[in-house]
């Protein structure tokens, strides 16, 4: 997701320019620019960010919810049997039809090619849209996704191999969580996987040895969140985890907000940027320790990050970009933004949307 | 992103040695969702893409063509996993495989495909590439030296591979180079707690201690080596507490009366797990504080309020841990 950005030295705003953003994600709702089909593999993804983003601004009367619905189910990986499956075939949902093949003659290509990370943006959107899970196949989908867990407890994205962090265990707990179901994975394994992954600083690292990382952070203590490993009060002296040591978590996450700009950094020693924002704000949140964040701070520097177009860019006077400006967005309804609906932070959509109606 | 060829690009339909085969246009389906404006290249590349994997075509052309829809959507999984049966099918030479490898990652060093793809490639290719593989990450921190794919990858290597000989000097060398360099401090306790030849982090303590305390002294704003010392004594409060040296450098840095957040910050640990501050670590405190005379106040109580005016941006952090002190015996 980091790219090389275009500069724009006109001016910003330094108000929070609501009609310009809902804007912004209408336009990208209808096309997506040329430069996004670097993306293509992930346009489900690419969905999640505009779809969940409008969400958040209370405006998803703009999209045509059963369109959304009827794509998104289109994406999904059937079995070719009934209630049979092969094993070591993983049936979630693909990103875009760059992975997903209709059935030849030859039946010697690889037709499914479902990711757990589309898979997880496929059901927040659904939730998102009101769609009830209970009508998705998720005996399949959760049986198989099961084959995906190493024996360390971390999480492969997809049955045909790939990387394996803490991104994908993230993945897996939030589909668990959000089909109410935990045969998908097994916890312990993935808590002891987790665990491993805390740095001697205090933060998590993608895999263990890794520096310790904003994103992964997030990864980390929203599973342990979700999967409910997390203490009801983290922070009182009462409390001590077994999971991670929370006073040098809570330290390293609140050291990564920057003095010189009030923005938040993703590690030690790296410029601030947008989206750590949400991974760094949220994990904050989710230890119920963002009162010790200085929010006015935080809330100026993700302005100057506000651009005239609409949306955020990563660092000031920069073009703006789906992903941070959904983390942007996603940030501000954090910080009670008038007008916004507030987040269900461990599952990345609204707290509406996590309930479910 | 640009590909490696300055000339202009022949569409696909026309080239003869594509003659036989029809493209596969993408379905989307009737109404899709964030539609792309795909260029005519990116489409006529995928399309024609679809066409042989679905042929299951392993063959020279088919191995071209992976590249070219590389170059257009290097993250597009499907592609690259159908690169890798290719290459087994044709039993290609895989340090050719390579060598176009280390062109595209300079181009895209922060792609999860294609180091992923380099992991497989190594694994094949076995220990005698692990020295090239270190050569190679080196060559990407020249340009990036906190690039998180590269260290990722680079401690698989040493894990997987070997090359442990000259780890720690090369840390050395990174934190030489930029002492915040964060990623540097990382791969520095991986190595010291990891490498077989070391003999683990109770032997490397002291050593590392002594390292850990210079570079504070050398810049007492930079967080990595804070964190580094804390580490090294596996953040335990007690047996930071019982090395003199920690409590030493936290007085020397207030000593400096600049940059001594950090320190106040380690004085407070060491407080809070019952270290008994000398006269002097109790007089440099009292020497940065902006009321000597504030009554009743112990000193860590007194160490939280000078760091609510000294780093303002997290007071309400430091005022929370004042009432967290335990109390005195």
């Amino acid at each position: 997701m980091e790219d090389e950005g275009f500069w724009d030295f006109d001016s910003e705003s330094l108000s929070f320019e609501k009609d310009r953003h809902i804007l912004y994600l209408e336009m990208m709702y209808q096309l997506l620019p040329a430069p996004y089909q670097g993306q293509e593999i992930n346009r489900l993804t690419l969905a999640y960010f505009v779809i969940s983003g409008l969400d958040i601004f209370a405006a998803l009367d703009r999209i045509d919810k059963e369109a959304v619905i009827n794509w998104v189910l289109s994406l999904q990986a059937h079995p070719k049997n009934d209630r049979t499956f092969e094993n070591d075939q993983f049936y979630g949902f693909h990103g875009s039809r760059s992975s997903q093949f209709q059935s030849n003659n030859n039946g010697a290509a690889q037709l499914n090619g479902s990711h757990l990370a589309s898979t997880y943006c496929a059901l927040a959107i659904l939730k998102t849209v009101g769609y009830d899970l209970s009508q998705i196949d998720s005996e399949v989908l959760l049986k198989s996704m099961k084959t995906l867990q190493q024996p360390n407890g971390c999480f492969m994205p997809i049955h045909t191999g790939g990387e394996t962090d803490l991104r994908f265990v993230f993945c897996a707990a939030a589909i668990c969580s959000m089909l109410k179901n935990w045969t998908g994975m097994d916890c312990e394994k993935a808590k002891e996987f987790i665990r491993n992954c805390q740095s001697y600083d205090g933060g998590f690292g993608l895999i263990p040895g890794a520096e310790s990382h904003g994103g992964a952070t997030y990864c980390a203590v929203a599973s342990l969140k979700l999967m409910g490993f997390l203490e009801e009060d983290l922070l009182s002296e009462k409390a001590s985890s077994n999971v991670s040591n929370v006073p040098l978590l809570l330290d390293w996450s609140l050291q990564k907000q920057a003095f010189e700009d009030g923005g938040f950094r993703g590690r030690a020693n790296k410029p601030t940027d947008t989206c750590y924002a949400f991974w760094v704000g949220g994990t904050l949140r989710i230890l119920q320790a963002d009162k010790f964040m200085n929010e006015e701070a935080l809330r100026g520097f993700l302005l100057t990050c506000q651009s005239k177009y609409g949306g955020f860019s990563k660092f000031p006077r920069l073009l703006p970009d789906i992903y941070h400006s959904y983390y942007g967005f996603c940030a501000f309804s954090m910080l009670r933004e008038p007008g916004f609906n507030p987040l269900c932070v461990e599952l990345g959509i609204s707290a509406i949307a996590a309930i479910g109606l | 992103m640009k590909g490696e060829e300055e000339r202009e690009r022949i569409p696909i339909k026309e080239r003869p040695e594509w003659a036989d085969v029809r493209p596969v246009p993408q379905d989307d389906g009737p109404n899709p969702v964030v539609p792309i404006a795909y260029t005519d290249e990116f489409s006529e590349t995928m399309d024609y893409f679809r066409a042989v994997y679905l042929a299951d075509e392993r063959s020279p052309r088919a191995l071209h063509l992976t590249k070219e829809a590389i170059l257009l959507n290097s993250g597009n999984y499907t592609v690259w996993q159908f690169r890798r049966r290719i290459l087994d099918a044709l039993n290609a030479d895989l340090h050719e495989e390579l060598q176009f490898l280390d062109q595209i990652t300079r181009e895209n060093a922060k792609n999860y495909q294609i180091w992923h793809h380099r992991r497989w490639l190594a694994e094949k290719l076995g220990e005698h590439v692990a020295n090239k593989e270190l050569e190679f990450t080196k060559e990407i921190f020249c340009k990036d030296p906190k690039n998180y794919h590269a260290w990722s990858h680079r401690q698989w290597v040493l894990q997987a591979l070997g090359g442990w000989e000259g780890e720690l000097a090369y840390c050395s060398e990174l934190i030489k180079d930029d002492i915040f360099n964060n990623s540097a401090w990382n791969q520095r306790y991986f190595v010291v707690s990891k490498s077989p030849l070391l003999g683990g982090l109770e032997v490397m303590r002291d050593p590392e201690v002594a390292y850990a305390i210079e570079a504070i002294l050398t810049k007492p704003e930079n967080e990595s080596p804070w964190r580094y010392l804390r580490g090294l004594h596996k953040n335990d409060g007690n047996s930071l507490a019982n090395d003199p040296r920690v409590a030493s450098v936290c007085l020397d840095v207030l000593a400096g009366k600049t940059d001594y957040v950090h320190a106040l910050n380690m004085i407070l640990d060491l407080l809070c797990h019952r270290h008994q501050p000398s006269k002097e670590l109790k007089d440099a405190v009292d020497a940065v504080s902006p009321d000597p005379n504030l009554p009743d106040a112990g000193l860590a109580e007194n160490v939280c309020s000078i760091l609510k005016l000294v780093d303002p941006i997290r007071a309400n952090y430091w005022e929370w841990r004042k009432s967290t002190v335990p109390a005195q015996d």
